[in-house]
């Protein structure tokens, strides 16, 4: 029997355009959350059972990004009013009339310990090798001046208020480059072309 | 080929906004018309569509060796001379490229003949691929349509293999002017489709792309490793951030060499090259400043939606549109009369995914010039 052979699609479905199915969308892709450690130093993550080494390591992944993700302000006093007086440091970029500041790092957030003691170290191993954004990168945490208690990633994302073990998830605490993009490159033809021809709805054609 | 009238789905306009379809009607005029259909036979479809599609495909695609190659032709194209290395780049490295449309006057007897490829921002994607294939199933349920009826439409498809099958950057951006809700519509489904394919697909206005030294990136400051962006090549390369392009990891779809094929100068350089090919109208490169002479057509090599386009029948009869297209080369070509049904011009686009005819979309408009306040109706094949 000769089976007939269409000229359209087999199916035509949507997914993300219809918002009862982005409901279930997101159902779905729920993110786990995962366990993750906070310090105020490498000292204090070495007397919760991990290892020195590691402890060391991952204090230092921190510190080396701490200038690279921490806040920046143009001038002292701003980044004093969020973070406390004597709480801000001179941060390394320079803009016209002087330095950048930044917050003090205030502990640091290890992600991968990878052989503590009482966790299964494949689980951990796994999550690691899956690398991208469904780990947690060691890096430094930081205190409000009207939340001293809470640790806070660069980013503003709370994760724990007393040092140990606690529960992140992964994409709320990926470090992001606190550097100033340029924005507004693309779509100045646009604009220009919209004031000659306003009816124009489309940039496509 | 005919134009068929039938009854519009009753309250399809409620139906249409809850599955995306915003644009159905734009400023108070319908743009989605299902108060008719077209019907094609089966061989019409083959013989006269999807192969010359096809076969037009390969002989563009051809011509761009020798064009990457050639001073001479990427000046008469337009393209700005610091970025002639980079379209020469991207064509040798093999970029790969998702989608294009090619217009068509065709009136169901004789050779389809080619007005032009939208090769580098092609829209009306939903309205062929999702909305037109719903109405043809709703219509065949509702018993107004034979079970037999079918639709030269696998667009969604070949979209959707595309996009598992390319070698795209995860996760992967998709871009687009913040003004227009139709090109927004638009990007939403091309997003839709690839995430069903499995690829991380996020949105970024165009206008909120930044730059951290060189690198595009998107508004976390990740650099952004793939876009496709649903604007025009020939306007990213003058805006702020064209010298990103040169220098930022970024993989574009369409990729920079399809601004060859967008290009109107595609045209005469198809002609040049394989005059007398039934399907393509003769075609040459013009100043823009001497009178056109009836029986022709200019068109600015960068323009859209039927804009800057001056128009001469053979009887005399002038045509022209205004529009924003005026600072580029022209092309001259012979005109190709749109058949007429009822008080309505016909345009077929036809599509091509990845190097395949992949369906078609019909336009009608009141004048010989279909524009961006053209009607999509549908289609179906039937012998």
């Amino acid at each position: 029997m000769q089976k007939k052979v269409f000229k359209r699609s087999r199916k035509a479905a949507l997914i993300f355009m219809v918002p009862a199915a982005t409901l279930v969308l997101q159902g779905c892709g729920s993110e786990q959350a995962v366990e993750a450690q906070v310090f105020n130093t490498p000292d204090e993550c070495a007397a919760f059972y991990n290892p020195p080494a590691q402890c060391q390591a991952a204090f230092a992944e921190a510190q080396a990004l701490h200038p690279q993700v921490a806040p920046k302000y143009a001038n002292k006093q701003e980044c004093e009013a969020d973070f406390g007086v004597g709480r801000c440091e001179t941060a390394p970029e320079q803009h016209a009339q002087g330095s950048f500041f930044m917050p003090m790092m205030m502990g640091f957030l290890a992600g991968q310990m990878l052989n503590r003691g009482g966790m299964a170290p494949q689980q951990q191993q796994s999550a690691a090798a899956a690398g991208g954004r469904n780990t947690v990168p060691n890096q430094p945490l930081y205190k409000a001046r009207d939340d001293q208690s809470t640790f806070r990633t660069a980013g503003n994302t709370p994760v724990a208020s007393q040092p140990g073990p606690t529960q992140v998830r992964p994409s709320a605490v990926q470090p992001k480059p606190a550097t100033l993009a340029r924005r507004g490159g693309f779509g100045a033809q646009a604009q220009q072309r919209a004031a000659a021809a306003p009816r124009q709805t489309t940039y496509g054609g | 080929m005919k134009k068929v009238p039938i009854a519009p789905r009753p309250g399809w306009q409620a139906f249409a906004e809850s599955v995306g379809f915003q644009f159905h009607t734009i400023d108070n005029e319908p743009y989605w018309d299902e108060s008719a259909y077209y019907q094609f036979s089966l061989a019409q479809i083959e013989d006269d569509l999807e192969t010359p599609t096809e076969q037009l495909h390969q002989m563009a695609l051809d011509l761009i060796p020798d064009i990457v190659s050639s001073e001479q032709q990427l000046s008469q194209l337009g393209i700005p001379q610091q970025f002639w290395d980079a379209v020469k780049e991207s064509w040798q490295r093999a970029e790969p490229h998702l989608y294009g449309r090619m217009d068509f006057a065709y009136d169901g007897k004789g050779p389809a003949k080619l007005l032009e490829l939208n090769y580098d921002t092609p829209t009306s994607l939903y309205e062929t691929g999702f909305f037109q294939w719903v109405w043809l199933e709703d219509q065949q349920m509702r018993g107004v349509l034979p079970e037999g009826a079918d639709q030269f439409n696998s667009l969604q498809d070949k979209l959707e293999q595309a996009f598992a099958e390319l070698p795209l950057p995860r996760p992967f951006y998709f871009s687009s002017v913040t003004e227009s809700q139709e090109d927004k519509g638009t990007v939403d489904y091309l997003m839709d489709i690839a995430l069903q394919s499995g690829l991380d697909s996020r949105y970024i206005q165009l206008e909120q792309i930044g730059d951290i030294d060189g690198q595009l990136v998107d508004l976390e400051g990740y650099p952004i490793q793939g876009l496709f962006k649903l604007y025009p090549w020939e306007f990213m390369l003058q805006e702020e951030f064209a010298s990103t392009i040169l220098s930022s990891d970024t993989r574009f779809l369409e990729p920079l060499w399809k601004l060859l094929l967008s290009n109107k100068g595609i045209l005469p350089l198809l002609w040049q090259k394989y005059q007398g090919h039934p399907n393509l109208l003769p075609a040459f490169f013009d100043d823009g400043k001497t009178a056109l002479n009836p029986g022709w057509v200019r068109k600015p090599l960068f323009s859209r939606e039927g804009a800057n386009v001056e128009l001469i029948t053979p009887q005399g009869e002038k045509l022209q549109q205004g529009g924003p297209y005026t600072d580029s080369g022209y092309v001259r070509q012979a005109f190709a009369p749109l058949p007429r049904f009822g008080d309505s011009y016909t345009l077929i686009g036809s599509w091509v995914v990845g190097d395949l005819a992949a369906g078609i979309g019909i336009r009608e408009d009141n004048s010989l010039i279909t524009k961006d306040s053209s009607r999509f109706l549908p289609h179906i094949i039937l012998d």
